[in-house]
């Protein structure tokens, strides 16, 4: 495992807010390595930096200090175009809000990240269906966001993240806004995705979410607290949902 | 990136702000409107009379006491000016010998002809005119004669009217021979002038000839004591030489020292339709300067709707930055928003422009001329409109922070 080159390399990142002459630390000393086809499940307390770290990973967000380097490239060196492209490319990020372009189509929604990348309009219909279909939604490609129910708009969100075929998935409470029947829907989904291959990382304060992962890192006041591999039987656990 | 996408999505912006875009659009169509109305306008006024002071043909000329078209402030200049007399035209006209026709005029305006109980409006131009006045202004009969000479030199009572009049005053019969009334003298008719039609929503019919004898001594007050000469030269190669002779004889009878400027005023057709462009240049550029008045307000309309629509779209831009929009995506992206709304109003004011400019010109009688250029121009304007005033709030837009955007409530 070890050997293969990380996709995400973080050491000593902090992130620090300065407000009103007071430094507040978001993120204090984490380090992290996450490989191909992980399936990573961060946890901590409300405050505790999670979605400062995801939106970081995510190439959102850049750290104050410390080193991040993603598939091997040094991000914080990298020009505002670079990063684009890292977002359009590489990474899917899953937002628990959703961030649907509330008055486009889910198709729309869906080919969006291929227009940025200078797919032809065919092609890119073709395979934001493709996407739609594989997400449950082949039947609601003309909806807009708020024809959808919360569940339906977090596929929507999902089958976006996807359709760039990205290195890396990234979720933040990707099943927050939802009801705990729908979130396990969401959840099989995320747990078919990383059986055909994908890597995942993804945001909750939910065990019962985090069960899904395979591995935990927990996060308090900035620092890691814990990085363990679930040890739940990943069998039993399949059966489970 | 995809420019069409652009245009699709800002008009989809457009439609999303309906009534905000429209104001924004009606100010910019003022603008153009302005512009191409005032541009129509007087590119048919151009037209016509262009059109008319050529057919004064090429070999004439005129002297006059004041400038036939005055600019600006310029009464102080020309009031001391003494008379250019009846008796000094008559010497003139004497003594000028390059030239085929000589004729000495004045007009009064405002007056009413009457023949019995019928009258005309108070609005007839009366000429003095002499027999010359026939051959150098090319005026032709459609009945009856002309003055003879000795009909000026013995101030007969004798009439030439227009068709306005004749129609008038005579509905059922021939007016020649018949009598009319003006200011309580009466005179013979003896001629009917042919028709000219009308320009610039005027009858050109409206009229009244009669010897300048005459209207020298009932109808012109001690200020409008001044004629105006009209000199038709042997012809084109002639024109020169006979203006240059009329000026220095101008100039011995009117007493000009040598050291002096000329105290009188020589025109041509030609010299007259250069002033003529003159005017229309202040009216051109008067109708650029508050059509770019209106423009620059449009544009500050612009500015703000944008910087409105940034604001409220930031989530959009923030969701757009998160999958991979570049900065310059972006930018341009509400610049083609800030243009395609800026061309949608400039259609609109080239539409209102030419419809008004063309309804102007055929109130006014005058032909038509749809100005090209200044299409072009619109076009050219609204994009310059549109980059001007909607790079600021595009910059602002692209230059966003995806995670603040994204947080922005
Ligand atoms: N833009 C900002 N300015 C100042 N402080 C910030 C900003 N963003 C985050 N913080 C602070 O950083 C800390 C971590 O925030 P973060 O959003 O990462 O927490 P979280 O772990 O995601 O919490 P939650 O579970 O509630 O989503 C918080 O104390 C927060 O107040
Ligand atoms: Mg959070």
């Amino acid at each position: 495992m070890a050997a293969e080159q990380p996709i995400i390399h973080i050491e000593h990142i902090a992130k620090v807010y300065t407000m009103g002459g007071e430094k507040l630390y978001a993120l204090r000393d984490v380090s992290l390595d996450i490989s191909p086809n992980e399936y990573v499940a961060i946890m901590g307390p409300s405050g505790s930096g999670k979605s400062t770290l995801m939106n970081i990973l995510g190439c959102l967000d850049t750290p104050s200090s410390g080193i991040y380097q993603f598939n091997g490239l040094d991000v914080r060196s990298m020009s505002d175009n670079e990063l684009a492209e890292i977002r359009n490319k590489e990474i899917g990020f899953v937002f628990q809000t959703f961030n649907l372009l509330a008055r486009a189509s889910s198709v729309k929604n869906v080919e969006l990240p291929l227009v940025y990348s200078g797919v032809k309009r065919a092609e890119r219909r073709e395979r934001a269906e493709q996407v739609m279909h594989s997400v449950g939604l082949g039947d609601r490609m003309e909806h807009k966001p708020n024809e959808l129910s919360g569940g339906q708009r977090q596929r929507v969100a999902i089958a976006r993240a996807l359709i760039t075929n990205p290195a890396i998935i990234l979720a933040d409470e990707p099943t927050g806004n939802l009801d705990s029947k729908t979130g396990k829907d969401i959840m099989r989904l995320f747990y078919n995705l990383w059986q055909s291959g994908n890597t995942i990382i993804l945001v909750t304060h939910e065990e019962d979410i985090a069960r899904h992962a395979r591995r935990i890192i927990r996060i308090r006041d900035g620092c890691v607290e814990s990085d363990l591999p679930n040890e739940e039987n990943e069998a039993s656990y399949s059966e489970a949902i | 990136m995809n420019i069409l996408e652009s245009i699709v999505i800002a008009l989809d912006a457009v439609r999303a702000h309906a009534l905000r875009s429209f104001l924004t659009l009606v100010s910019i169509a003022i603008g153009i409107f302005a512009i191409i109305g005032s541009g129509t306008a007087i590119s048919s006024l151009n037209a016509t009379v262009t059109k008319q002071l050529e057919a004064m043909g090429d070999a004439a000329y005129q002297i006059k006491r004041t400038p036939s078209i005055q600019m600006g402030n310029t009464w102080r200049k020309y009031r001391n000016r003494k008379a250019l007399t009846y008796q000094q035209a008559k010497e003139f006209k004497k003594l000028l010998n390059i030239a085929d026709a000589v004729s000495i005029g004045n007009t009064t305006f405002g007056i009413t002809v009457k023949n019995g109980n019928l009258s005309t409006n108070p609005d007839v131009s009366l000429h003095g005119v002499d027999d010359a006045y026939f051959i150098t202004n090319n005026i032709s009969l459609s009945d009856g004669r002309q003055f003879l000479p000795e009909d000026i030199a013995a101030a007969r009572p004798l009439a030439v009217i227009g068709n306005d009049a004749a129609v008038k005053l005579f509905p059922r019969g021939n007016p020649i021979g018949q009598s009319i009334t003006i200011k309580n003298q009466r005179f013979t008719v003896i001629g009917i002038l042919t028709s000219k039609g009308s320009m610039l929503g005027q009858s050109q019919d409206n009229e009244v000839l009669i010897p300048i004898s005459n209207l020298m001594k009932y109808y012109v007050d001690e200020w409008e004591q001044s004629v105006a000469i009209t000199v038709k030269s042997p012809g084109k190669d002639a024109l020169e030489a006979s203006m240059d002779e009329s000026i220095g004889l101008m100039r011995a009878l009117r007493n000009v020292k040598p050291w002096e400027d000329n105290n009188f005023e020589i025109e041509t057709g030609e010299s007259l339709s250069t002033q003529f462009a003159t005017f229309t240049s202040y009216l051109n550029f008067f109708g650029l300067g508050s059509g770019l008045v209106a423009l620059v307000a449009a544009g500050v309309g612009i500015m703000n709707i944008m910087l409105v629509s940034v604001k409220e779209r930031t989530r959009e831009i923030g969701i757009r930055k998160a999958i991979g929009a570049r900065k310059s995506w972006i930018l341009m992206q509400f610049l083609v928003e800030a243009i395609t709304l800026c061309q949608l109003g400039g259609a609109f004011g080239i539409g209102l422009g030419l419809g008004g400019g063309l309804l102007l010109s055929s109130l006014l009688n005058a032909e038509a001329a749809a100005p090209v250029g200044w299409i072009i121009f619109s076009v050219a304007a609204c994009t310059v409109l549109g980059v001007a005033f909607g790079l600021y709030p595009a910059w602002r837009a692209a230059r966003l922070d995806p995670i603040e955007a994204l947080r922005y409530e």
